[in-house]
């Protein structure tokens, strides 16, 4: 007990606090936002970025981003979390669409549009973690538009494009598919 | 607006994994200043995720955090300089021996502040002429890869060039269309078509058999020069495009018809 308390102890910030600080760039709140934030960021960026030094590019890139954009972070708008996985994510899919990225995975071919992915199988990568762990209890063809969307970044109109399905029922689909992970994750 | 249904419409979750259009998230921020259960919704699945993520996150690194801590040690405005405050209530002192010290070191200080300014200038001018230059350069990657795209399809020997002329007491319009035979895919080059009002927009046809097959609605743009990937068709004995209003799902107008080409497959 005595030992969890002095853990607890070390600085905490509410959110409000933190955000303040991280707007005035003050050093000990940046810190305090990569000791906390940094594993849970690097978990998604690891689920888009199969490359291990290109995933390391992308956290430093995101926190420096972080850094770079926090006056645009509008409370109103959302959890300071979910704005820094949002860059998380944006960063990771520019990393893999990337010329020098793509280049350097050679052999293992990456799709270039979506239309080629129909028939691939969903590659799964830190399969424990974030969304993923639920992801492969989904049916596959609701696993593969989570995967083009979510993971891959196509627009809702290049999947439908590049699937031949109508777009309307894209989106619904991948809202079902989005409800039924949620309700999985909150089981 | 029924609050519930949208609620419960996956548009919560499409909205906050960054997943929704520009205009459904105008919409849900709009609705969030009018609906506190929306942003109740919201905020209960962002804690989800939030917690989700927590769990078996993988260690990042070590070495990443130092490069970090030194970047916004770097960069960080307290340490630019400071205003330092002067004890004016100090008596003055007699001026020592060692005047000569004290005034070399604030030279000292002064030049090498200096320096360290210019420098952390230098540096931030070139990070943002490296970031233009970043900018610029994956503008003609994208540019050179539509090309790319574009040399792909016409070099391929499965292709077929089908020329779409006008009609007669039509605009002067018109286009080539590359259609692969083997992967059916079609692809739509505009030549020459007059940009349209908003609330029009082009349409390609198939005609297989006398019947039209939708194959796509389009815009021109001023620099349409790109090349359009068009929905599929296996068949086809002559390709035409119409003038339709906006995001048409009926058949095609024909006394819109602006250019048509026969297949000669």
């Amino acid at each position: 007990m005595y030992l969890d308390h002095l853990l607890i102890s070390k600085i905490t910030y509410g959110e409000a606090e933190l955000v303040g600080l991280l707007q005035q760039r003050n050093n000990q709140a940046f810190t305090y936002l990569y000791d906390n934030y940094s594993n849970a960021l690097y978990g998604i960026i690891n689920q888009i970025v199969s490359d291990k030094e290109s995933a390391n590019d992308v956290l430093q890139e995101v926190f420096i981003n972080i850094w770079r954009k926090i006056e645009t972070y509008d409370i109103s708008k959302g959890r300071l979390f979910t704005w820094m996985l949002n860059i998380a994510r944006n960063a990771s899919i520019d990393k893999i669409r990337s010329k020098s990225y793509q280049n350097d995975l050679k052999n293992q071919a990456l799709p270039e549009d979506a239309s080629m992915l129909g028939n691939q199988s969903v590659k799964m990568k830190m399969d424990d973690i974030g969304l993923k762990k639920v992801l492969g209890k989904l049916k596959d063809d609701q696993r593969t538009l989570i995967d083009l969307s979510y993971y891959q970044g196509f627009t809702h109109e290049e999947i439908a494009k590049g699937l031949n399905i109508p777009l309307g029922t894209v989106k619904t689909r991948i809202r079902s598919a989005l409800l039924q992970l949620r309700s999985m994750i909150e089981q | 607006m029924n609050i519930k249904e949208y609620i419960s419409s996956g548009i919560v979750e499409s909205y906050v994994l960054g997943l929704a259009s520009e205009e459904e998230q105008k919409e849900f921020e709009q609705l969030c200043q009018q609906y506190p259960e929306l942003v109740a919704a919201r905020n209960s699945f962002e804690l989800s995720l939030e917690k989700q993520a927590f769990v078996n996150a993988p260690e990042a690194p070590a070495f990443l955090k130092e490069g970090f801590v030194n970047f916004i040690n770097q960069n960080s405005v307290t340490n630019q300089s400071k205003v330092i405050q002067m004890d004016n209530t100090e008596p003055i002192r007699k001026a020592t021996g060692f005047n000569w010290l004290a005034a070399a070191s604030i030279i000292l200080v002064l030049v090498s502040g200096y320096t360290a300014y210019r420098f952390y200038n230098e540096t931030i001018t070139l990070k943002s002429e490296l970031q233009n230059t970043k900018e610029a350069q994956a503008s003609l990657d994208d540019r050179l890869k539509t090309l790319e795209d574009h040399e792909k399809v016409m070099s391929n020997p499965n292709v077929a060039v089908v020329n779409l002329t006008p009609m007669p007491q039509k605009v002067p319009a018109s286009a080539n269309i590359y259609w692969d035979s083997t992967s059916s895919n079609v692809y739509l080059v505009v030549k020459n078509m007059p940009k349209l009002p908003s609330d029009k927009q082009y349409q390609l046809w198939a005609l297989i058999d006398g019947k039209p097959k939708d194959l796509g609605l389009f815009d021109v743009k001023d620099d349409n020069k790109v090349m359009l990937k068009m929905n599929n068709t296996q068949k086809a004995d002559a390709f035409a495009i119409t003038i339709e209003n906006r995001g048409n799902t009926g058949g095609p107008n024909l006394e819109q018809l602006q250019t048509m080409g026969k297949t000669k497959l």
